[in-house]
């Protein structure tokens, strides 16, 4: 089972702190509104617990996943709450449930990723590029599983950076994970400093 | 007898049972594969939940992998008392949620479900039923002696297979 020390899971709870730090303020200038963002948590888990870290496996959620290239090997998955998402879509202009509304949420995945990675990227000189993102309506665990098994060939454990972005007064939130392959992990660790 | 319960079935985990009653069931299934095998009528069966299609060295437990997974939950249904040729198999899941690419994939969903057909025959176990396929995620539940069942979020639960108990 791959392991990190406690020094790297702090290293990397900081990284996803300010990652998710900007992406919250990308959010807010979005919308006009105050964006609340929750202390991040990095967890290192079984595959087999890791959906159940994320949240309950049959809550039906929107999730917009961006694969990133370059030098790290990771998907970038924002979670929304069905009705969450409806309400980010209202605030936006958009009707809920609509091809509009999918479309809204691709580009509020692209515009919040592109903030966390770039700081990320800022961080650690590693040179990182968004991909198109993708987004599907289902339970959340064949959401989180699917992206888990694009990456999870080599590994039995799987590394999730987990943040909470809330939208002040509104039923509005979305969990921002960052899903690396564990060699883009050892990557990033290497490239702060931080190694075993 | 052990009373009877829900058994969660993760990824990469595999459950067997011959308590009535019991359920084996794995929730939210994407392109990963719940793949149950049961012998109805001495009541037994077993639930593997595979993340992909081929075994690669130190990558896991044994059930997360279509070619390590098939025989090993035959054993695990064998061991609780059926034979082989007893066996029918049931396939839920192989979504094609997302296009994702990486390491070599290009619908993880469909090779999963080819992979785990491919391992099937090779061990003579007929797929008796299968809902796999599409873009959408599914749960599956199997009961010894009981039903095969399959739901989609915010659908109907299908009926695979049916129980020979009431």
């Amino acid at each position: 089972m791959s392991t990190f020390t406690t020094m790297q899971l702090d290293a990397l709870r900081e990284l996803a702190n300010i990652g998710s730090g900007t992406a919250g303020t990308a959010l807010s200038q979005l919308l006009g509104r105050s964006v609340d963002i929750s202390v991040p948590n990095a967890f290192v888990l079984p595959l087999a617990e890791a959906v159940e870290a994320v949240g309950a496996p049959e809550q039906e959620v929107t999730g917009v996943a961006i694969p990133l290239a370059g030098d790290m090997d990771a998907v970038v998955l924002l979670v929304f709450p069905v009705e969450d998402a409806g309400t980010l879509a209202a605030m936006l202009g958009v009707e809920p449930g609509t091809e509009d509304a999918v479309s809204a949420l691709s580009e509020i995945g692209n515009i919040l990723s592109a903030s966390y990675i770039g700081s990320l990227g800022a961080m650690t000189g590693l040179e990182l590029d968004l991909t198109p993102p993708q987004t599907a309506t289902d339970m959340l665990a064949a959401i989180v599983a699917t992206v888990l098994a694009s990456r999870a060939a080599a590994t039995d454990t799987a590394l999730i950076l987990d943040s909470e972005l809330r939208v002040e007064g509104e039923q509005c939130s979305l969990s921002f994970l960052l899903l690396p392959e564990a060699g883009g992990v050892r990557e990033i660790l290497s490239r702060m400093g931080v190694e075993a | 007898m052990t009373a009877a319960a829900e058994i969660a079935v993760r990824m990469g985990e595999i459950a067997v049972s011959r308590t009535a009653g019991d359920v084996l069931v794995s929730l939210g299934l994407g392109s990963c594969i719940g793949l149950a095998l049961v012998d109805q009528r001495r009541g037994v069966a077993g639930l593997a939940h595979i993340m992909l299609p081929e075994a690669i060295a130190g990558g896991g437990p044994v059930g997360k992998f279509a070619d390590l997974a098939v025989p090993e939950l035959i054993a695990q249904v064998t061991a609780l008392g059926t034979a082989r040729p007893m066996l029918q198999a049931v396939l839920v899941g192989g979504a094609q949620m997302f296009s994702l690419g990486g390491s070599g994939a290009m619908d993880i969903g469909a090779r999963n479900d080819e992979a785990v057909r491919d391992a099937l025959r090779k061990e003579r176990i007929p797929v008796v039923a299968a809902d796999t396929g599409g873009a959408r995620g599914r749960t599956i539940r199997v009961s010894p002696g009981g039903p095969v069942l399959s739901k989609e979020a915010g659908g109907a639960e299908i009926v695979l297979m049916q129980g020979v108990r009431a």
